[in-house]
C-alpha cells in the first residue's frame, strides 16, 4: 500500500506479546489516521464500560498516511484512550520523531493493552524490567536514548494522577490523563525504532507539494507562531476580557503587566525550536529563575499564571517546567489548583494553595504528582475533588465532563462555550477550534445563536480532518480550501482518488464516531453543559456592560448543533450507518468483519 | 398633560453603513444611547424597537422586538405603539443625533398626529402618532399597505411647516459612511485610538496611535506600510480588527467614529 502500512501493532503487556494485525484498506480510507483511526481502534479494542485504569483498557497511538512523507508538520501522532478523568474518549496529538520512528515499524498504529507484571519498558518487541520507575519522563528518555524514540511517563503517571501526561522528545500529550492509563499498566516507556519507509504513490508530486507547503508555511499565515508563539495571546486575551483569571472569577488579570513585561513578553528572550519535519517552528523556550528553560505555550502560561493569580513570570516558567518534569497536564494542573485556591478562600478546603502564592503552587504540583496530603485529593481532578468537598463546590469547578477548561473565557466566547459543552473530550479547545469563530466577524462572540452552532460544526469538522491527516493546525491558515487541498495531498501519497466531498464526509464520520463511543460509555445529555458559575455570574467585558451566558442561550446553540448534525434533539447520533455515506459505511463494516476474522500474526 | 412616549426604530439593516447605526459613536456614546437620552428629557417612557436577535447598547428604555422583518418602518411603529405607555408617541429613527428637546416638544405639543413637512417631504420618522394607531397599523399592514404616511393620514395628521419648528436639523439622518463621518467629525474632534497588539505592535514599535476619524481603510492606512493590514476591501487575513474589544470587523468601508478604539491583533489566536 502507498501511504499506509495496512496494519497495527497490538502490544499485550500481560502476555508480553506483540502482534501485527492487518487493517482493511477500506477502514484506513474511511478514517485516515490520527484521531480518526485512533477513535476507530479504541471503539474496536476497548471493552464496553471498561475502567480506564484496568489492564483491558487500550491506549492507541495512531499515525497517519502523511507521517513519513516530506510534507511539513506531518510528523505527528494521536494518543487515544478512554480518559480516567472524564470516563469518555480522549484524543490528543503530539509531534516529532516518535511519530516517524513508530510508523517506520511498518504499522499505522500501536495499541497497548494489558498490564506489566512489574514496572517495565517495552523495547524491540519485548518488555524489560526497568529501574526508571520514579524518574522524570525526560530522564527516562535520556537513559533510553540511542535505542529508538521514546514515549514515557513521569511520576504523576506512575501514581495514577488523573491528568498525567505522556512525554516524547520534550513534547507532551497531556489532556485527559492518558499518562495515568500507561502508569496503571506499569509501563514506564515505549521505545520504537524501524526502517520501513512510507511508500509514496507519486513521489515527484509529493515532493512538489512538500516544497509548496513549506513555502506557504513560512508566509504570513503562520508568522505569529514563528515570531511570537502562542504566548502572544496573554495580553490580547486580557485586553478582550477573555483571559480566565483566579479560577474564572474574572476575564482580566491585574498582574498582566508584570507577567508580560517582567519576562513573558512573546518572542522576547526566548529561543525557538521546531518539531521534526516542521518549517513553522512555533516552540519558544523561556528561562526560569533557576536557570533552566521550559517550552512556554499560552495554555500553560495562562493556567499556571493568571488562573492561579500568579504574576511572577519566573515562577510561571518554573511551574511549567515542573509539570513537564512530573508528567502533569499543565491546563488541568493549573485548573485544579486554581479551583482549590478558591475553595480555600471560601473556607471549604484547609491547607490548600492560595491565589498569587507561587510557592504554594509549586508545592501543590509536587504534592499532586506524589499524591501527598491534599495533593491526593487534587490528583483526582477538579470535578471529583468538588464532589468530595461538597458545599456547592461543583459550581466553581471549571470543567466539562471532568476535563478542566483551557484559557478561553466561555462567557465572552460563545462559540467556544458551545465547543466546550459538546466536545466529546470535554472542555477542550483543539478538537473544535471554535474560538476562531469568536475572534472573527462571522459571529457575535457575546451573543451566540443557531448560526454560531453551524459555524462551530464547520470548525469542528475541519479540525477532525486536520487531526486525522495529521497536519499541524497552525498550518490551517495556509490552505485556501483545506478539503480540496488535502484530497490532493492524500491522492499523491496514497494513490487513492480522494475528493473534497469524501473528506467532508470523513470528518463528520470521525466526529460522530467519537460521540458514539461516549454514548456507549454512558454519555447523557446533561454532560453537554457548563458548570453553574458560567450561567450564574457575569464577567466584565470591554465595550459591553458584561459578558454573560444564559442557560437558555447555550441550550439554543446546543439544540441547533444537534439538529444540524442530524442527531436527536437531545444529542444522540443515529445508529451506525443510518446517515453515513455508502463508502464510509461499507468500509466500516468491511473493516470490522475482516479484522475480526483475521488471525493475528506474531511480530517479526 | 397626558403621558407621552418616545419610540426609536433601530431594526434596520444598516446595509449601506456597513455596521449597525445603533452602535455608531456620537458624543462619546453609542448613537442609540444618545437618541434615547435626548428623548427621555421630553417623554415619560422610551420604547426601542429592534429586530429579533439584534444586539443593542445598554440603554434605559424598553426594548421590543419587531418580528416582521422586511415589512418596513410601519411594522416597527406598530410594535412601538403597542408597547408605549403614552397616548401620544414621538417616533424617530436611531440615526437622528441632531434631535433636540425643543423640536420634539414642538411636534408633540400639537397634541395630535402631526408631522413636519420639510422641503415638501412629510417627515414620517420625526412625527407624532397616537397610541391608538397600533390597531390601525395592523389593519393597514394586513391589507398590504406599508407606508407610515397611511397611518398618519388615517388620523388626519397635522402637517407642520418647517418655519414653525425649531432645530429642523433634528430630522437629518445618514445612510452612508461618508454622511455619518462628515456629521460626526463636525460634532466631535476626538481622534480614533488604534491599539496595536502582537505582531503589529512588534513591527510598528509602539502600543497605540491616534488618528482622525474615518473609514476603517483610512484608519488602518495610518498605521503605515510596515504592517500589511489591507487586502482589497478587507482586513488582510493574518490580522483581525476589533472595535472596542467587542466585535470584530473586516470590511474596510465601514466608518470609525470619533473616540472609538480599534484594536489590531493577529488573526491566529489559537494555542
Amino acid at each position: 500500500m502507498y501511504g499506509f502500512h495496512g496494519a497495527y501493532l497490538r502490544i499485550d503487556l500481560t502476555r508480553d506479546e506483540s502482534t501485527r494485525i492487518p487493517l482493511d484498506p477500506g477502514v484506513l480510507r474511511a478514517h485516515l489516521g490520527g484521531v480518526g483511526l485512533g477513535a476507530w481502534l479504541l471503539d474496536r479494542e476497548a471493552p464496553v464500560g471498561v475502567d480506564p485504569l484496568a489492564p483491558e483498557a487500550p491506549i492507541v497511538l495512531a499515525f497517519s498516511p502523511l507521517v513519513g512523507t516530506p510534507l511539513t508538520t506531518s510528523a505527528k501522532f494521536a494518543v487515544v484512550a478512554k480518559s480516567p478523568l472524564t470516563g469518555m474518549l480522549s484524543d490528543g496529538l503530539s509531534s516529532s520523531d516518535f511519530a516517524l520512528a513508530g510508523k517506520a515499524m511498518g504499522v499505522d498504529a500501536i495499541v497497548i493493552v494489558g498490564r506489566c507484571a512489574e514496572p517495565s519498558i517495552w523495547r524491540a518487541g519485548r518488555l524489560e524490567a526497568t529501574d526508571q520507575w520514579g524518574a522524570s519522563a525526560a530522564d527516562t528518555e535520556r537513559a533510553l536514548a540511542g535505542t529508538g524514540r521514546v514515549i514515557a511517563i513521569g511520576i504523576a503517571g506512575e501514581n495514577g494522577v488523573r491528568f498525567a501526561s505522556l512525554s516524547n522528545g520534550g513534547r507532551h500529550a497531556g489532556r485527559g490523563g492518558i499518562g495515568a492509563v500507561m502508569g496503571a499498566k506499569r509501563l514506564k516507556a515505549l521505545v520504537v525504532a524501524g526502517d520501513v519507509a512510507t511508500q509514496l504513490a507519486d513521489p515527484a508530486r509529493v515532493r512538489a507539494q512538500a516544497l509548496d507547503l513549506a513555502r506557504r508555511s513560512l508566509g504570513e499565515a503562520t508568522a505569529k507562531y514563528r515570531e511570537l508563539g502562542t504566548l502572544a495571546n496573554l495580553p490580547v486575551f486580557d485586553r478582550l476580557g477573555v483571559l480566565p483569571t483566579r479560577n474564572f472569577q474574572s476575564g482580566r488579570f491585574d498582574g498582566i503587566a508584570r507577567l508580560v513585561e517582567g519576562g513573558l513578553a512573546a518572542g522576547h528572550g526566548s529561543t525557538r525550536q521546531s518539531c521534526a519535519r516542521c518549517t513553522i517552528g512555533c516552540e519558544h523556550r523561556y528561562a526560569a529563575a533557576d536557570g533552566s528553560t521550559a517550552r512556554v505555550e499560552y495554555e500553560s502560561a495562562f493556567a499556571l499564571g493568571p488562573l492561579c493569580g500568579i504574576d511572577d513570570p519566573a515562577a510561571v516558567v518554573e511551574a511549567i517546567g515542573r509539570c513537564d518534569a512530573l508528567g502533569l497536564d499543565t491546563i488541568s494542573a493549573g485548573g485544579t489548583i486554581a479551583f482549590a485556591m478558591e475553595c480555600g478562600e471560601r473556607g471549604w478546603l484547609a491547607d490548600g494553595p492560595r491565589f498569587g502564592d507561587a510557592r504554594s503552587l509549586l508545592a501543590s504540583l509536587d504534592a499532586i504528582a506524589a499524591r501527598r496530603g491534599v495533593g491526593d485529593l487534587l490528583a483526582e481532578g477538579s470535578r471529583r475533588a468538588a464532589l468530595r468537598i461538597g458545599r456547592g463546590a461543583l459550581a466553581i469547578a471549571a470543567q466539562v465532563k471532568g476535563l478542566e477548561m483551557p484559557g478561553y473565557e466561555p462567557r465572552g466566547l460563545h462559540a467556544q462555550a458551545l465547543g466546550f459543552a459538546v466536545g466529546t473530550r470535554g472542555a477542550d479547545h483543539n478538537r473544535s477550534s471554535a474560538y476562531e469563530i469568536d475572534f472573527s466577524e462571522k459571529a457575535d462572540r457575546l451573543h451566540g445563536d443557531s448560526r454560531t452552532a453551524l459555524l462551530t460544526i464547520e470548525s469542528e469538522d475541519r479540525a477532525a480532518l486536520i487531526d486525522s491527516l495529521i497536519l499541524c493546525k497552525f498550518l490551517r491558515g495556509a490552505f485556501a480550501d483545506v478539503y480540496a487541498e488535502s484530497a490532493e495531498l492524500l491522492e499523491a501519497v496514497t494513490g487513492m482518488d480522494f475528493s473534497a466531498a469524501e473528506l467532508r464526509d470523513l470528518a463528520t464520520r470521525v466526529v460522530t464516531l467519537r460521540k458514539r463511543f461516549n454514548v456507549r460509555e454512558g454519555w447523557k445529555p446533561a454532560d453537554d453543559s457548563l458548570p453553574d458559575r458560567f450561567f450564574d455570574e457575569a464577567v466584565e467585558s470591554p465595550g459591553a456592560p458584561t459578558a454573560r451566558l444564559s442557560r437558555e442561550r447555550l441550550g439554543e446553540m446546543i439544540r441547533a448543533y444537534y439538529v444540524a448534525r442530524g442527531w436527536s434533539p437531545d444529542g444522540y447520533p443515529p445508529l451506525p450507518r443510518e446517515r453515513e455515506d455508502a463508502v464510509g459505511a461499507e468500509a466500516d463494516a468491511a473493516g470490522r468483519m475482516q479484522a475480526e476474522s483475521l488471525r493475528p500474526e506474531p511480530l517479526g | 398633560m397626558s403621558a407621552r412616549s418616545g419610540i426609536v426604530l433601530c431594526g434596520g439593516r444598516s446595509s449601506r453603513m456597513g455596521r449597525a447605526k445603533a452602535w455608531l459613536p456620537w458624543g462619546g456614546r453609542p448613537m442609540l444611547a444618545h437618541v434615547v437620552a435626548r428623548l427621555a428629557e421630553v417623554v415619560d417612557d422610551v420604547v426601542v424597537v429592534a429586530a429579533p436577535g439584534q444586539v443593542l447598547p445598554d440603554v434605559p428604555a424598553r426594548i421590543v422586538r419587531d418580528p416582521h422583518e422586511g415589512c418596513g418602518p410601519l411594522a416597527g411603529i406598530r410594535e412601538g405603539l403597542r408597547h408605549a405607555a403614552g397616548d401620544l408617541c414621538f417616533v424617530t429613527a436611531t440615526d437622528a443625533p441632531h434631535l433636540t428637546v425643543a423640536f420634539v416638544e414642538a411636534v408633540l405639543g400639537e397634541g395630535r398626529a402631526a408631522a413636519p413637512v420639510i422641503d415638501g417631504y412629510v417627515q414620517v420618522l420625526s412625527a407624532a402618532y397616537p397610541r391608538a394607531g397600533a390597531d390601525v397599523a395592523k389593519t393597514l399592514l394586513d391589507s398590504g399597505r406599508r407606508r407610515p404616511l397611511d397611518l398618519l393620514e388615517h388620523f388626519d395628521y397635522l402637517p407642520i411647516p418647517a418655519e414653525r419648528l425649531p432645530d429642523i436639523a433634528s430630522v437629518r439622518g445618514f445612510n452612508t459612511p461618508d454622511e455619518y463621518l462628515v456629521a460626526a467629525r463636525a460634532d466631535d474632534a476626538r481622534p480614533v485610538t488604534v491599539e496595536l497588539m502582537g505582531r503589529a505592535r512588534a513591527r510598528i514599535g509602539q502600543p497605540e496611535l491616534e488618528v482622525p476619524a474615518g473609514s476603517l481603510r483610512d484608519i488602518l492606512g495610518c498605521v503605515g506600510t510596515r504592517v500589511a493590514l489591507i487586502e482589497g476591501d478587507l482586513v488582510a487575513p493574518p490580522y483581525a480588527v476589533s472595535l472596542e474589544g467587542r466585535v470584530f470587523v473586516r470590511d474596510l468601508r465601514i466608518p470609525i467614529g470619533p473616540g472609538e478604539h480599534v484594536i489590531v491583533l493577529d488573526a491566529s489566536v489559537g494555542g
